[in-house]
């Protein structure tokens, strides 16, 4: 089984002209993008920002996109150009970045943003579904938590992790997604409203 | 069956279903509220196991993009097909204009060059005066053969400067690039040249002798 498959198939479908399929996208990849272009800045709200503009060129690019790499590959290569030009424009004009907006509801918006990032409730929502995420992993039996552990934190491929734990593909594929199912039921359970600006989407 | 669905899921967000499955789900996922909830939570999931710093859990950038791309066109079928042939045998238009400008060039330094090397003198008119006879009388002949682009070799015997025959069939062949007027008087000026006499009556008789294939590249144009 080729990596990168299920990536292709929700690529191939944006090309179709499948936005729907693009959110999938981002969904995987949001956290990922966030925490690359955090090397290049340290604000987590502009950082937010650059991968945003990150995906909205990556979708524009999408029609050229041939899958001669991973699409991953592809999209933290525009990810990086993005924040490197942001870091680059910011430096030329630091002024301009805070108070040069034309539209002063983006303005705002942004500003807002800014605050938002910082507010103490903010950050302890991430460290509460950090909190619930980690607790529900403790609380699985021993296979399923060696399973999704060594899959999430190591990456192992599914054939790594069969020979890891000296058993068959399907089975570690039917213990990740066990481990899956207990972790989302505690989360759903503590954020009955979902994950805060989360479920406005997907 | 929704457990096999959901099983799925996570198999093809792990990059570990079969293709064929992936392309089924791929198409539901994008239409399935409920299922995308539930592969972003394997998402959030990845991102706090690994502790990512920094990265906010909560984060839904794909409401923002969504929104910013709301006004954008949908990629088309054969928006994707065209983007992806892009490049390769896409025509552009100054494509032509690097060839066409060398050929400009060689063709006008070749006239600067012959005309520099062409004798000046009385006698040397005199030695070269019966060539372009030779030339002027086989004009019809030459037009009774089918139609070509080549200019007949230049008779033997006589003193060449350098062959104008090349020449000629250089500037015929790269007519497209110039005008009719600075064709024609390219082409008289190497004929001139070879002939060595710049007489009013010859120069008119070897141009009717060149004009004709001249003429022929703009019929086929």
């Amino acid at each position: 089984m080729s990596a990168d498959v299920s990536d292709l198939s929700l690529v191939r479908r944006v090309q179709r002209g499948d936005k729907g399929a693009f959110d999938a996208l981002v969904l995987k990849y949001q956290h990922k993008v966030v925490k690359l272009v955090m090397r290049y800045v340290r604000n987590p709200a502009e950082a937010e920002d650059i991968a945003q503009d990150a995906f909205i060129k990556a979708y524009r690019a999408l029609p050229q996109f041939r899958g001669d790499s991973a699409f991953y590959t592809w999209l933290y290569r525009i990810a990086i150009n993005t924040a490197k030009n942001a870091v680059v424009s910011r430096d030329r004009s630091p002024i301009d970045f805070d108070l040069d907006l034309q539209n002063t509801d983006e303005s705002y918006e942004m500003q807002g943003r800014l605050k938002d990032s910082e507010t103490p409730e903010a950050l302890a929502l991430t460290e509460e579904i950090r909190t619930t995420v980690n607790s529900a992993i403790d609380a699985l039996p021993e296979d399923l938590r060696t399973a999704i552990v060594l899959r999430e934190l190591e990456g192992l491929s599914y054939e790594e992790i069969a020979d890891a734990m000296a058993c068959p593909v399907g089975t570690v594929r039917s213990r990740i997604f066990r481990a899956r199912e207990a972790i989302d039921r505690r989360l759903r359970e503590v954020f009955e409203g979902g994950l805060g600006r989360a479920e406005e989407l997907g | 069956m929704k457990e096999e669905l959901d099983s799925q899921l996570s198999a093809m967000f792990d990059d570990q279903l079969p293709e064929a499955e992936c392309q089924l789900l791929a198409r539901r996922l994008s239409r399935d509220d409920e299922l995308k909830a539930r592969w972003r939570r394997y998402a959030v999931m990845g991102a706090a196991v690994r502790a990512e710093r920094g990265v906010r859990l909560d984060t839904n950038l794909a409401v923002r993009v969504s929104a910013a791309l709301s006004s954008e066109p949908v990629i088309s079928g054969a928006a994707a097909a065209e983007g992806v042939t892009r490049g390769k045998s896409t025509f552009r238009w100054w494509q032509p204009i690097p060839g066409g400008a060398i050929a400009a060039g060689v063709a006008a330094l070749s006239v600067m060059w012959i005309r520099g090397q062409a004798p000046v003198g009385g006698e040397a008119l005199v030695a070269q005066s019966s060539a372009p006879v030779a030339v002027a009388e086989q004009a019809p002949t030459d037009r009774a053969v089918p139609e070509s682009y080549v200019v007949p070799p230049t008779v033997e015997g006589r003193t060449t400067i350098m062959p104008t025959a090349e020449l000629a069939n250089y500037v015929v062949a790269h007519s497209e690039f110039s005008t009719p007027v600075t064709r024609r008087s390219l082409l008289s000026a190497l004929v001139a040249s070879e002939s060595g006499t710049p007489g009013a009556a010859n120069e008119s008789e070897n141009a009717n002798v060149v004009e004709g294939p001249s003429e022929n590249v703009d019929e086929a144009k």
